[in-house]
Order: C-alpha cells, then sequence, then structure tokens
C-alpha cells in the first residue's frame, strides 16, 4: 500500500469507522483462545540518548509465531523512514531482539539496534535524502510495532499486534545551550550540567555548511563542553561573511571563545571534524599559534590543501576542479575522491602532519567515494613516520563504511542531495558505504572517539592519563 | 496510518522534555578556573526513565581512596525541596559507582543503588509527603557529587584560590528524569455517566487488558499510579470517590454507591481498546476496601483478579451517605494519637472493632485475589484483616485464590518502587490539621515497594494478560 494514499485516508478512519472497526477486531482478538491475545511491546529505556542501546522485547504471542517488527519515523522535513526484521517467537511466545536473530527484512542477524540503523525512506519517498535532526531540543520519535506474519509492506496502523513509543535525545536532561554570536563567530555552545570545569570540544562539519549541533549536543551530554561551528553559511545574504569566515582568524577566534568559557578547562580542548571539518583541523593544529589542542579527531578527511594560503583559497580551489573531474556512478551520483588524488608529494599542497604533537585519530571508511579518506590517512601515517611523530596517531579504518561517519544507529544514505556552495545548485552526491558494515563503524568509532576523548582530555587528579585506546 | 501518526505524535509532544531555556547551568556560581584539571565525570544512565526503572550511577576521575558525598535534590511541584546523601569513598582508580560500592552512612547504608531516590525527605518543612500531580511531565532529580562526608544542604560550590577545595564543595552534578509516563501512552479526562476519573491508554490498537484504579480515603484523583500501569500495558482509569469537588458533596465522606463502581467497571470493560473480561481492581487503604467489595458483593460485575493493598476487609464507622456528621468526632475512642500528636487510624479497621455487618462478605470471593500488607502499618489494621479473609476463606475451601504477601518494617503507604516514603504527614486540615502516622522505616519499606510493585506486576499479568 503506497503510503501517500493511507495517510489522507486514515484521518477519516480515525474517528467512526475506526472505532467501530476496532470493536469489531476486539471481538475477534478476545475470542482466540489461548496466549496470543493481548500481545505486549516493552522497550527499555523508553527514552534513550541516541546513542543508547535499548532492549525491545514482544510477550504474549503463540510460540513460535512468524512475526515483523516494525519501525517507523518521520524526519524534521516530513519524510517516513522505517526499517523491519522477522522474527519467530520461542516457547513462550516471546521475541527479544538483543538475543534473537532476524530472519530477514532491512536487516538480518542478531541486531539489537537494526530497527534504528537499517531504516531507509518509505517507498515513495522523495529521491536523495539524509536524516538529520536540527531541532536537538525535542526528541526523535519512533514508532516499534510488532505485525503478524514475515511481511514487508502493508505496515498499517489497523494491522499491527501492538506498538511501542520511543524517544531518542540528542541533549541529556541540564544540558544548557547557548548561541554564540561573539567576535564574527556564530556557532552553539553545548555545556554539561554541573560546575565544571569541562573539557572542550571544538567540533566542525564538512562544506556541506550552515549550523550543524546533534554532535555537539551529544557530546555535551556525554561531559564535553562543545561548540558546534558554523563557517559556510547556506544564506544568500551572508556571501560576504561566508567568505571571511573561511580564514584561520575566524577558527582561532572560536577556539578562543571556548578556552576562555568559565565553564572549560583551558588546557583540556579537542578538535573534532568531519570531512572538510578535518581538514581544517589538521591545518589549525599544525600552522596556527593560537589553536593548540589536546588532541584531535579527523573523521573522513584529508591533509591535501593548498597551504601557505588563506583557507578560502583552498576551498575555492577544490570547487573549481569539480567539473573537470568528477565522475558519477549508475545513478548520476557524483563521485568525487578523484578530486584531489593522486596525494601531492609537494609540500606546499598538504599539510604538514609530521609537526603534529598532540594525539591524532584518524576515522576512515574504505568505501569513501566522497573523499580519498584511505589514500590521505596511509600518505599522513608515511609523513608522521619519517618526521618520528608516528606514536601520535591512531586510524581507525572500516571496511564497507562510506564518508558520513556519524554518531550510531542514524540512519545510513549511501547517496543524498547536496547543495553545493557558494554556487547554491542541488546536485546528489555519492557518499558510499554498504549499510551494515557502516552502521557497524558509526557504533565502533563512537565508543572510540569517547574513549580517545576521555584519555586525553579528562586526566586523573595525579596527572597520569589512563592506558592507551 | 500517518496521518494518524501526526495525531500521536503532536499527543507524544506533550510528554516529551520540555522545550529547552537557556540557563546558566544548575549551580549559580562556578569553579575557579585557575585549577588545571576537570571536574569528575558523574553519569546516571539511563538519564530518562520511567520511576520504577533502576538506573546505574557512577562517578569517574577522582582522586583515589578519598570520601565523597552523592547527593539528589528534587523539587517537589509545589516548590518544596526533598534531599538525600550518602558517604562513599572512591576506590584506587578513583572511581564511584553505586552499584557496586556500599554507602558508608547518611540517608541509607549499604549497597542501595537507588537509595539516592527513595531516601529522598523533605528539608525544613513537615508533613510533607511527594506524590506527582502532573504525570505528563517528569520529576528532575539533581545528582551530586561533594568532596568529603558532609550532610549539609547548603553546601557552598567553587574554592578559594590557593587554598583547595572547601569541604562540601560540590564536584560534579547532573539531572535525571523520573516518567511516570512512557512516550506513546494517552491519557484521557473522564466524566461521563457521573464518573469522576482519568483514563490511561497504552500505545497501540490493542485490545489490552485494563484495571481500575483507587487509592485511599484522602481524596481528590491521583493519576501516577495508573499512568504508570499503563506504562507496562494496561488501560488504567484512576478512579475518584471522594474528596473531589466535581463528586456529589460534602467532600470528606463517600458520597456515592456501588452503582458508580459498577458504572466505572463496566465502562472499562466495554471501552473499544479494552479486552472484554480482562478487567482488573487495584486498591490503596479504602480503595483496597472498595476493590474488596467489588470482588465480593457486586455481582453485576466480574473482576477478573484483584490488588488490595494495605487495605482493610470491613470498616468500624459507616463511611456511607449517610453520615452527616464528622467521623474522626464520633469515632474518636477508636484512634490514638502518638507522642507527637500524630493520629494513629489502625483502630477503625481492626477486625475486634468492626461490627460483623460492616465486615464484607469475604465468603462471596469470585476471583484471585493478592493482598499485601505492611507490619509497621499505623494507619490500617491490614494484617489482622488479612488474617481474618485468609480464615474465611479457607472455611470455604477458597484458600487457593488468595495471595497474601507482607514486608516487615514496612509502612502503610506502599507506592511505586525508588520512590520517597514518609513515616509521617499531613492528613487532612479540616477541621484542624492532622498528621498521620502511616508508620514504616525507610529501608525496609523501600524493599516493600519494590518487591509489591513487581510482585502486583506480575500478578496482573499473569491473571489479565494470559489464560
Amino acid at each position: 500500500m503506497r503510503v501517500g494514499m493511507f495517510m489522507n485516508g486514515a484521518r477519516i478512519l480515525l474517528y467512526p469507522r475506526f472505532v467501530a472497526g476496532l470493536n469489531n477486531y476486539k471481538r475477534l482478538i478476545t475470542t482466540m483462545a489461548g496466549k496470543g491475545s493481548c500481545p505486549l511491546i516493552t522497550m527499555q529505556p523508553s527514552r534513550g540518548l541516541i546513542d543508547e542501546k535499548f532492549q525491545i522485547t514482544v510477550k504474549n504471542l503463540l510460540p513460535g509465531q512468524a512475526v515483523t517488527l516494525h519501525s517507523l519515523t518521520q524526519s524534521e522535513d516530513s519524510d517516513f523512514w522505517e526499517a523491519f526484521g522477522h522474527y519467530v517467537s520461542d516457547g513462550k511466545g516471546t521475541v527479544k531482539v538483543a538475543e534473537d536473530v532476524s530472519l530477514g527484512g532491512s536487516y538480518d542477524g542478531l541486531e539489537p539496534m537494526g530497527l534504528l540503523w537499517s531504516m531507509k525512506p518509505v517507498p515513495g519517498s522523495r529521491p536523495g535524502l539524509r536524516f538529520r535532526k536540527k531541532d536537538v531540543c525535542t526528541p526523535v520519535v519512533v514508532r516499534i510495532a510488532v505485525y503478524t506474519g514475515h511481511i514487508g509492506d502493508g505496515f498499517t496502523e489497523a494491522s499491527a499486534l501492538a506498538r511501542a513509543v520511543t524517544e531518542r535525545s540528542y541533549m541529556a536532561p541540564g544540558v544548557c545551550r547557548t548561541d554564540i554570536r561573539q567576535g564574527g563567530v556564530r556557532g552553539t555552545l553545548f555545556v554539561p550540567p554541573g560546575p565544571g570545569p569541562f573539557p572542550a570540544v571544538l567540533d566542525m562539519w564538512g562544506g556541506g555548511g550552515g549550523l550543524v549541533e546533534y554532535r555537539s549536543a551529544l557530546l555535551a551530554s556525554h561531559g564535553y563542553a562543545s561548540l558546534a561551528l558554523e563557517y559556510l553559511s547556506h544564506s544568500e545574504g551572508q556571501n560576504a561573511w561566508a567568505s571571511q569566515s573561511l580564514e584561520e582568524q575566524y577558527f582561532e577566534t572560536a577556539f578562543t571563545i571556548l578556552k576562555d568559557h568559565p565553564r572549560v578547562a583551558s588546557d583540556r580542548m579537542a578538535l573534532l571534524g568531519l570531512s572538510f571539518g578535518s581538514s581544517i583541523a589538521l591545518r589549525l593544529t599544525v600552522y596556527s599559534k593560537v589553536v593548540n589542542p589536546r588532541c584531535l579527531v579527523c573523521i573522513s578527511g584529508s591533509h591535501v590543501q593548498l597551504v601557505g594560503n588563506s583557507i578560502s583559497n583552498s576551498f575555492h580551489e577544490f570547487n573549481m576542479n569539480i567539473n573537470g573531474m568528477t565522475r558519477t556512478d549508475d545513478n548520476n551520483n557524483l563521485i568525487w575522491r578523484n578530486l584531489i588524488l593522486p596525494i601531492p608529494t609537494e609540500a606546499n599542497r598538504k599539510v604538514q602532519v609530521g609537526r603534529i604533537k598532540c594525539p591524532l585519530l584518524l576515522i576512515v571508511g574504505e568505501d569513501d567515494q566522497n573523499w580519498p579518506t584511505a589514500e590521505s590517512a596511509e600518505d599522513m601515517e608515511k609523513m608522521m613516520e619519517a618526521a618520528g611523530n608516528r606514536h601520535l596517531l591512531t586510524t581507525l579504518s572500516y571496511p564497507g563504511a562510506g564518508h558520513l561517519i556519524e554518531p550510531p544507529y542514524s540512519p545510513h544514505a549511501r547517496a543524498s542531495n547536496f547543495m553545493l556552495f557558494p554556487q547554491r545548485t542541488k546536485v546528489s552526491l555519492l557518499w558510499g558505504g554498504e549499510t551494515k558494515a557502516h552502521s557497524y563503524a558509526q557504533e565502533d568509532s563512537w565508543q572510540k572517539i569517547l574513549m580517545f576523548l576521555e584519555e586525553h582530555l579528562y586526566v586523573s587528579p595525579n596527572g597520569v592519563p589512563l592506558s592507551k585506546l | 496510518m500517518y496521518g494518524v501518526w501526526e495525531g500521536l505524535s503532536q499527543s507524544i509532544h506533550a510528554c516529551t522534555l520540555p522545550r529547552f531555556k537557556k540557563t546558566s547551568g544548575i549551580m549559580g556560581a562556578v569553579r575557579n578556573k585557575s585549577a588545571q584539571s576537570t571536574a569528575p565525570l558523574l553519569t546516571a544512565t539511563p538519564s530518562r526513565a520511567l520511576v520504577d526503572q533502576p538506573i546505574e550511577i557512577g562517578i569517574q576521575h577522582l582522586p583515589p581512596d578519598k570520601p565523597f558525598t552523592v547527593r539528589s535534590r528534587l523539587h517537589s511541584e509545589d516548590g518544596e525541596l526533598w534531599e538525600a546523601f550518602s558517604h562513599y569513598r572512591s576506590d584506587q582508580k578513583g572511581t564511584v559507582i553505586l552499584s557496586r560500592d556500599q554507602s558508608l552512612g547518611g540517608s541509607y547504608s549499604g549497597l542501595e543503588p537507588m537509595g539516592l531516590f527513595w531516601s529522598l525527605q523533605p528539608v525544613g518543612v513537615e508533613g510533607l509527603r511527594l506524590r506527582k500531580k502532573y504525570v505528563e511531565t517528569p520529576f528532575t532529580v539533581e545528582v551530586s557529587v561533594l568532596s568529603d562526608h558532609v550532610r549539609s544542604s547548603d553546601s557552598p560550590v567553587g574554592c578559594h584560590v590557593g587554598q583547595g577545595l572547601e569541604e562540601g564543595a560540590v564536584l560534579a552534578a547532573v539531572n535525571v528524569e523520573r516518567w511516570y509516563m512512557a512516550p506513546g501512552v494517552r491519557r484521557v479526562e473522564v466524566r461521563e455517566q457521573g464518573l469522576v476519573g482519568t483514563l490511561f491508554l497504552p500505545a497501540g490498537p490493542g485490545p489490552f487488558p485494563a484495571v481500575l484504579d483507587m487509592w485511599g480515603m484522602g481524596g481528590g484523583l491521583s493519576e501516577y499510579r495508573a499512568a504508570l500501569l499503563a506504562s507496562h500495558g494496561f488501560v488504567t482509569l484512576a478512579l475518584a470517590y471522594c474528596g473531589h469537588e466535581e463528586l456529589p458533596g460534602p467532600l470528606h465522606t463517600v458520597n456515592v454507591g456501588e452503582q458508580y463502581f459498577e458504572t466505572a467497571m463496566g465502562q472499562l470493560d466495554r471501552h473499544p481498546q479494552v479486552c472484554t473480561g480482562r478487567v482488573g481492581v487495584l486498591g490503596l487503604c479504602f480503595g483496597g476496601y472498595l476493590a474488596l467489595r467489588i470482588a465480593m458483593e457486586m455481582p453485576n460485575i466480574s473482576p477478573r483478579c484483584v490488588v488490595g493493598i494495605s487495605g482493610p476487609g470491613g470498616l468500624g464507622i459507616n463511611m456511607t451517605r449517610d453520615q452527616t456528621n464528622d467521623f474522626l468526632k464520633e469515632n474518636q475512642k477508636l484512634f490514638r494519637f502518638d507522642e507527637q500528636g500524630n493520629v494513629i487510624f489502625r483502630g477503625i479497621t481492626m477486625p475486634s472493632n468492626v461490627p460483623p455487618n460492616y465486615k464484607l462478605k469475604v465468603e462471596s470471593l469470585r476471583c484471585p485475589l493478592q493482598l499485601i500488607a505492611a507490619e509497621d502499618d499505623q494507619c490500617c489494621a491490614a494484617i489482622e484483616c488479612i488474617d481474618e479473609i485468609e480464615e474465611r476463606l479457607g472455611a470455604v475451601g477458597k484458600s487457593g485464590l488468595l495471595t497474601r504477601i507482607q514486608y516487615p518494617g514496612a509502612g502503610h503507604l506502599i507506592e511505586p518502587p525508588y520512590t520517597p516514603s514518609v513515616r509521617v504527614s499531613l492528613f487532612h486540615t479540616y477541621p484542624k490539621k492532622l498528621m498521620a502516622l502511616w508508620g514504616g522505616e525507610l529501608q525496609p519499606h523501600s524493599v516493600a515497594q519494590e518487591d509489591a510493585w513487581n510482585r502486583t506486576l506480575g500478578f496482573l499479568d499473569h491473571h489479565l494478560r494470559t489464560d
């Protein structure tokens, strides 16, 4: 059944006819003998942080009953995303998603969180979607339902045996969100509850631009003051501001604002970047006299860029290469990974990572189709080996993972719509990654990132950091 | 389906965390930044949970082998402060884990992972009882760790430059939310056919088993237990029967008859989202008496099972509409008062004080019955009542219907787990302020609450959900 049609019909069905239908349904169910009446879904916890695991249990099914578990959520853009798994209840009529194997659906195998990470836009959706939460003060609401049999569609309200709702939040209670509009810097600061002082993270996303808050909100929920920084604006009137923002001074100001915050431990700071944000993080760490992080996390990034020049020029040079060197896949998604290949050998075309003095964590998706992350990581390792600071480097490389390695359990998009900056043209980019492997990478890398940050930023009182990652 | 989803989203939104407001954080002052280390890392997981869900609280990156105090603080809906303290010592790695470590003293001692919640007590005001009025929002508990073993509720934040930390300085703090309603549970006010109540519906089409939920003679309409039951998959009707302005007056007597409860049970049974014939009754104190009366003396309705908590099998006074005089004045000979002047109501329900015609016809019990009682119940002679009920059921071969559970050291108000309890609280202010002695010691009472809730859910599940 196509979603669009049913959506309008359901509003009418809700009242008298729906209730009458429910009465008939009720008579049918209550005449059923034996177990299988009143099945129940429980979720623990029913309200969790976005990176928290949950336990879903379905009780009171018939023994050995084939059922489908289905998840559904609606994005802020009003698109619906869903996932489903096929299960068989045990001798007591119970299904436990954390312990039982899915026999098929949008995921299979033993996957406690499969109902979240394997979500895709429902059939009939607009193409090129990516699931992103803009308003971090409200949770993502997910409906979990169970249906008779192993089905792949027809997930209607009336035919569910049972339903539960869970809320997944980016912000823990007590995390404080503040708009930062200071010294020309635009960002959002998230500070954990409590007196502090807290270690802090300067959090930078990629060339898609805008102000993306959710990762910073989540970091603050784990005890880090985090500044989500906007450095490429989508707004028409902001072009003049936007080109100014791509200078080192902008990032240095942002770093200083964070460092000087009364609840931040000024000597316990990190940079965390994804994609172009990683490139900026590497550049600042090596060349800036102001930015001195205690450690550095670079996800899906590269050290390749024009140095000895402004960041804007580096970005614009890359932009100029797009038309010439882009390939496309069979679905006309743009593949950008070749734009900066081969990795240059000239010193002024890549950040001299041999000069890094703090621990560096690189996260690499081996199926990254947007950026040559694997090749860059390999080259960085060689440079650091030659320079004698290889011991500072940890590389986590994930087979089958794509470019957008995000916090865990968020849906994977192998390709999605992208707004080119500053041309403001819409394209479709191939990010890469196979969903299951990519989701594993998101879960594992996030845990490792949190451990890495804790190791280097939370120090035991005698000054000795915890054991190495 | 997706149109319904929109309505669902709206109803859920009422239950989600409120729109965040910019604040300056929990503490007014901030720590001196000249200190070069970070605050310790305090975690409470999950940070948003139902009130009957235990949570893990731990602290890392403390100085090893040092004394610390963990504190909880909560503001009631009336703005009153409740607080609990406990003393711990960090291990060699600088950690404290409440599910692993013994409390060395404070509001509780020993291995008590949830002690910070059930041992909360009001600060500075007497006679309070913690009850959630608005169940669509959570209680927020601030959990903090302080240096040293302290008891004061005025611990300073921050430190003096060059002098290290003040004793009892707050080192770290987090907020946890304790909810009575799971996401997706719907709240519906019921004002039909003379009923005054609130219906809670679990998420989903159903049909579901159902519970009629009633409290005691304090009156009014308490919704929180019903909301919690709905969060466990029962359609639950919290029913007011006295002390509510929308019910026939006067306020402090019961002015509704058996028909009222028959109507309530019938409404539940016929609700389109309720499994017909799968309705149970749960009552505390006088609500427990009513639950028994429904099971024993109202032939027109057939509950599938009944749970009575701290409830009598009969009363030594007439509580119905015929009573026009102040029942306390009339029956004072049955009350006692302790040294502080708190009233002990037990006498009214002592079987030996109850005229035979005021006792329930126990032999007519028609369904499984679980009776829960506290051995230090000073409000109701619940144990003695269960003894008599057990004897009378045994005489007619119906012992198999009865499950009895009793708890040493517990008091009258056996409420959902991990919630604070009090030994004494304000009962009413008319005609004058009167404090009731409920009984119970904190720690055994908390054990009773946790066990009684699990047993109640298990009993309801077994009799209402399975065959």
